[in-house]
């Protein structure tokens, strides 16, 4: 065991800040705005973890503060100006902010070490720092999925009007959602940095936020959980499939454009639904005494199995 | 049921007032200069074909559209300066005009999110289960509340929506063609569900619809509108009987009634 863990232990602390990345695309996401901006957050948390480390002597603790800091407040400020955008023109100027923060990267001067990048930033970041981080967000983020909470974060993504007449703030929401974008981008960002002790501008790639992307595509875009079973997806696949060479990039690619296909709510929505029809298979085979089934419903192939007794007396003549 | 009235003031205290409200987009004038009063307790209808401005006028009261002009008021109380998630705390909740649940929860989820409203703390949680509990049962949604709208009919489906209003517990709901695209029956069960709350809640209610016999059957008190003007208001029989109003729905209702 111990012997995996320090032969993998790379792969394992990537697991760990891929996730952060990954959540944060997601958390915009699940307020119905599809930002990149965490994806330049983690470029801005790194730089100016990194900076904070290799030009003002900072503590690692410290740096990661800062560099996580003050990626929020880059959020924040950017949630606040393109709020009244939506859809493809808030993405294209999410994606906008992230090439910006790594042309500002390029173009620094001796602050950022331009095309070059920051070396010598090495934090003393243990493994269990990134657990203990990872936990936190983790649990938070779990909270705004349930409850009240969760019920108001879905009616804001799935309809903003619908949400507004439950006086639920909208504005708030999101802007909320983008700061909250920020700290984890930034985060993951410091994290990253202090671990490889390099930064070039090359970090900040639209790679990244492909990357990004794709864990939660094929992970699940709804749930934290969905996150993480995509960044250990993302992170151990390129090393499982080793044994495919050159093929790897096809493989890869196969695997997402089939997700993204037959996968709409990635891993964890198959399990998901998967569980819920065993449970109405179960329920109509333990008899209609307890819960009912309801109407008949067209994409379900088992629809038929319902008992008419219990089919509500409002679908007769029903359109569907 | 109550008396239909001539004058809606007859009823009891003014709940909601529109003052001469006016919506345009860029040329186009979907709300005119609309002013009426709704009372308390007593179930309203605004009748119009499609496009003559009733869903604009509704999104104007829930203030999801700007004004162009003209005044609105609940309780006396002006609030055409407030944003849309305040309407909520007047007490004014509404249902839309396509069905708006959220797929991956259950029914009894859906009925939640309207009963969370002003819900805090841990008494708060609970009286908002009770609220929702309430609403489920006066909707008669009991024997489907765990199932997901997707395993619902369009009719059910419906009915969640003004659960999930009523949940709100609101002084005033507004619902936007509640019975499109459903049958005579579910259309008639509808109609029953309004006035079983206006009779055991006093609860005040604008309903939308350009089915006239659903009006007639369900209203206390009728405006028509066309072009974003009303035309005509009164009495649901003297509404619909209305030169203007049969104007407005020429060829397509006059058989009916003349």
């Amino acid at each position: 065991m111990t012997t995996w863990y320090y032969t993998n232990i790379v792969l394992i602390q990537s697991t760990f800040t891929t996730l952060l990345l990954a959540l944060s695309l997601q958390v915009p996401m699940r307020v119905g705005v599809f930002s990149f901006a965490g994806v330049g957050c983690f470029g801005l948390g790194g730089y100016a973890a990194a900076i904070a480390m290799t030009r003002f002597d900072m503590s690692t603790a410290e740096s990661v503060a800062v560099g996580t800091a003050l990626a929020g407040v880059a959020a924040l400020l950017l949630g606040l100006l393109v709020q009244r955008l939506t859809g493809l023109y808030l993405a294209m100027a999410t994606v906008a902010f992230t090439l910006i923060v790594s042309v500002v990267a390029v173009n620094g001067g001796d602050l950022t070490g331009g095309a070059g990048g920051i070396f010598g930033a090495l934090g003393d970041l243990q493994t269990w720092h990134l657990l203990v981080a990872a936990v936190v967000v983790v649990a938070l983020l779990a909270m705004t999925e349930r409850g009240a909470i969760g019920r108001r974060v879905e009616a804001v993504r799935e309809n903003p009007e619908l949400a507004a007449s439950f006086g639920i703030n909208v504005t708030r929401y999101r802007v909320t959602a983008f700061t909250v974008s920020g700290v984890l981008g930034g985060l993951s960002g410091a994290f990253t940095i202090l671990l490889r002790s390099t930064v070039t501008p090359d970090a900040i790639s639209f790679h990244l936020i492909v990357l990004a992307l794709t864990v939660i595509i094929v992970g699940g875009w709804t749930s934290w959980l969905g996150a993480l079973v995509g960044s250990v997806i993302f992170v151990w696949l390129p090393s499982m499939l080793d044994f495919v060479g050159d093929w790897e990039a096809v493989v890869y690619g196969a695997i997402v454009a089939l997700a993204a296909v037959f996968l709409p709510e990635g891993v964890v929505g198959l399990i998901g639904a998967t569980v819920r029809r065993l449970r109405r298979v179960r329920r109509r085979a333990g008899g209609a005494g307890a819960v009912p089934a309801a109407a008949p419903d067209a994409d379900l192939p088992d629809a038929d199995a319902a008992s008419p007794a219990v089919v509500p007396p409002a679908t007769r003549g029903v359109t569907q | 049921m109550t008396t239909v009235d001539d004058a809606p003031a007859a009823g009891g205290a003014t709940v909601l007032q529109i003052e001469d409200v006016a919506v345009y987009f860029g040329g186009v004038r979907a709300v005119d200069g609309v002013s009426l009063t709704l009372t308390a307790g007593k179930i309203f209808g605004i009748l119009g074909p499609n496009g003559s401005g009733k869903s604009t006028l509704l999104a104007a009261v829930t203030r999801l559209v700007p004004l162009t002009r003209g005044r609105l008021r609940c309780d006396g109380r002006f609030y055409d300066r407030l944003p849309p998630h305040a309407v909520a705390g007047l007490g004014i909740a509404r249902t839309f005009q396509t069905v708006r649940l959220l797929e991956g929860r259950t029914v009894r989820e859906n009925v939640l999110l309207g009963a969370d409203v002003a819900a805090g703390g841990r008494a708060g949680r609970r009286a908002a289960a009770q609220r929702a509990d309430e609403a489920i049962e006066l909707t008669g949604l009991q024997s489907v509340q765990r199932l997901r709208p997707d395993e619902l009919s369009y009719g059910y489906q419906r009915r969640v929506e003004i659960a999930r209003a009523i949940a709100m517990c609101p002084r005033l709901l507004l619902l936007d063609e509640p019975t499109a695209g459903m049958n005579r029956q579910e259309r008639e069960e509808i109609s029953a569900l309004m006035h079983r709350l206006q009779q055991e809640r006093g609860l005040t209610q604008l309903l939308i619809e350009h089915d006239v016999q659903m009006m007639t059957d369900t209203c206390d008190y009728l405006f028509a509108m066309n072009f974003g003007r009303l035309i005509a208001e009164g009495a649901p029989q003297d509404v619909v009987r209305d030169p203007a109003v049969q104007e407005a729905y020429v060829g397509k209702r006059r058989s009916r009634h003349a």
